[in-house]
């Protein structure tokens, strides 16, 4: 009688050295697999950016509703323009009519003052540079940096903002600001954000919050008021309802 | 208890026993061919094939058939030397023993041979051709020339020097007969038949199809090979059988086991 022991053993040795070649033919189709997924994908990347640019969506903000990107922009680019008609309405009359209706004055740091200005309202009834929104492919590439919470990967995500005016990223930093209790970060990014996208709805709700919460309520109710008319957001009235309380 | 293994084992023991000869068509034609042959006038045949592919079985089971109503004679083994051989032959000749310290005179055997011209017709079967030198094969075709002795020589056929004989032996305008090996479904037929004939039913219908496939694959139809490859298998299941029951299925023979005994026998380089 054999050594069947022994021949068990070989024959296992053989069955092994037999499946080799299946076993390197699967693994070169899995590696042909993800190679080949990764180039598609790749490409369908690169194919929907140029798309993307070729169709670029001009937003041009509504006649009738003045924005509050729009007038940020405004207040930015015209200072020199709202200087003058602050010189000129201050000598004329120091009672200037608020049009409330489809306005609203945004005040806040980055806001410019002049030195010798009175504390006058402003009113911005025509937008004299429209800016150009640009609606960019929303990328999710934030969704790695939600779960770090060092400072240098909020400064690399505002970064990466200033490079690719990505509302995802400017919409992550004004809520998280928001959330950390950070009022004021949250109000400039969730400007930002809607100066880039005015349609975004949770930006327009951050904003207000963190304007109520930094003890500007009316003029978060005010934002709050002027967003329903133009959306009739359902949580943006429970949000007004809940300030005004 | 004895295992039903160990009755299928004894029935693939390589012998050239005439009742274990199973009858398959191939076999069939070449006997007939044979048989046909032999009636013919030709003074020598050759029956050509590899180790393996059941001259020998044939050569004897014609012998067998044919002894009775013809004078014929079957030299299984070859004789060791040119002296035992005519002293053999001179038996056959004479039907009389060669007297103590005489040897046989070659021309005196040619002439013994051409005065029986019309009177006997004999037929002498050389198995295993390919051992006798040549300067003898040259006489047995002088004593084949006197029309009285018919050889049917039996010869390998290997890759090289056989092909070598067989062209040697082909230039002589002999009658040629070539076996070869079984087709998938004749080494099939053949398993069954086997072991069948000992009623071993069950362990014959434990070889599935694809079993016969494989079996084929390793022993390329030649039936000394599927004998031993046969063997080996049923005496590991044998083993299997009194050691470790679990590891074989009755109703199915295993591939790892016919797996296991091409390894054994060298079919198979792990």
């Amino acid at each position: 009688m054999y050594d069947i022991k022994l021949l068990e053993e070989e024959w296992k040795r053989y069955k092994k050295k037999k499946r080799k070649p299946l076993y390197a033919f699967i693994f070169s189709i899995l590696i042909l697999g993800t190679l080949a997924f990764f180039f598609l994908n790749y490409k369908n990347v690169i194919v929907s950016k140029f798309e993307n640019n070729e169709s670029v969506v001009v937003d041009k903000p509504k006649p009738s509703v003045i924005l509050l990107d729009s007038a940020l922009t405004t207040l930015e680019v015209k200072k020199e323009i709202i200087e003058k008609s602050i010189v000129e309405k201050s000598t004329n009359d120091n009672n200037v009519e608020i049009e409330t209706d489809d306005s609203f004055t945004i005040d806040d740091p980055m806001r410019y003052k002049h030195p010798n200005a009175k504390k006058v309202s402003i009113t911005v009834t025509e937008v004299i540079k429209k800016p150009v929104i640009v609606e960019k492919p929303r990328k999710k590439m934030h969704l790695n940096i939600i779960e770090t919470t060092s400072a240098s990967a909020y400064k690399d995500v505002a970064k990466r903002f200033a490079d690719t005016s990505d509302t995802d990223d400017s919409l992550f930093l004004a809520r998280t600001y928001y959330e950390k209790g950070n009022n004021k970060k949250a109000i400039y990014w969730a400007l930002k954000t809607n100066k880039v996208n005015s349609n975004i709805e949770e930006s327009w709700l951050i904003f207000a919050k963190a304007k109520a919460r930094s003890g500007h309520k009316s003029e978060a109710i005010r934002i709050l008021s002027s967003y329903i008319k133009r959306s009739n957001s359902v949580d943006a009235k429970a949000l007004l309802k809940k300030l005004k309380k | 208890m004895k295992s039903r293994y160990e009755a299928a084992k004894n029935v693939f023991i390589d012998s050239v026993d005439i009742d274990d000869y199973i009858e398959l068509n191939s076999g069939v034609a070449a006997y007939k061919q044979l048989e046909y042959s032999m009636d013919k006038p030709v003074k020598m045949i050759l029956l050509f094939g590899r180790p393996g592919t059941g001259k020998s079985i044939l050569l004897n089971r014609i012998t067998e058939k044919l002894k009775h109503q013809k004078e014929i004679h079957y030299f299984d083994t070859p004789a060791i030397n040119e002296k035992e051989f005519f002293h053999k032959l001179f038996k056959v000749l004479t039907k009389k023993d060669l007297p103590q310290n005489t040897e046989v005179n070659f021309s005196a055997l040619v002439d013994f041979c051409k005065n029986l011209r019309g009177k006997r017709e004999i037929i002498i079967l050389l198995d295993e051709a390919q051992m006798y030198g040549s300067e003898m094969m040259e006489k047995i075709r002088l004593l084949s020339d006197t029309r009285v002795v018919k050889f049917i020589v039996s010869l390998h056929k290997t890759d090289d020097e056989d092909l070598i004989a067989k062209e040697h032996f082909q230039s002589r305008i002999w009658e040629v007969i070539e076996l070869k090996n079984a087709t998938q479904d004749e080494q099939t037929l053949y398993i069954h038949k086997k072991l069948l004939k000992k009623n071993l039913f069950e362990v014959a219908n434990s070889i599935k199809e694809k079993n016969m496939k494989l079996i084929h694959v390793f022993t390329q139809g030649n039936f000394r090979e599927c004998n031993k490859l046969l063997f080996t298998i049923f005496e590991i299941c044998e083993y299997y059988d009194k050691n470790e029951p679990s590891k074989i299925k009755y109703e199915n023979i295993s591939r790892k086991i016919i797996e296991m005994s091409a390894i054994k026998l060298g079919y198979i380089d792990v």
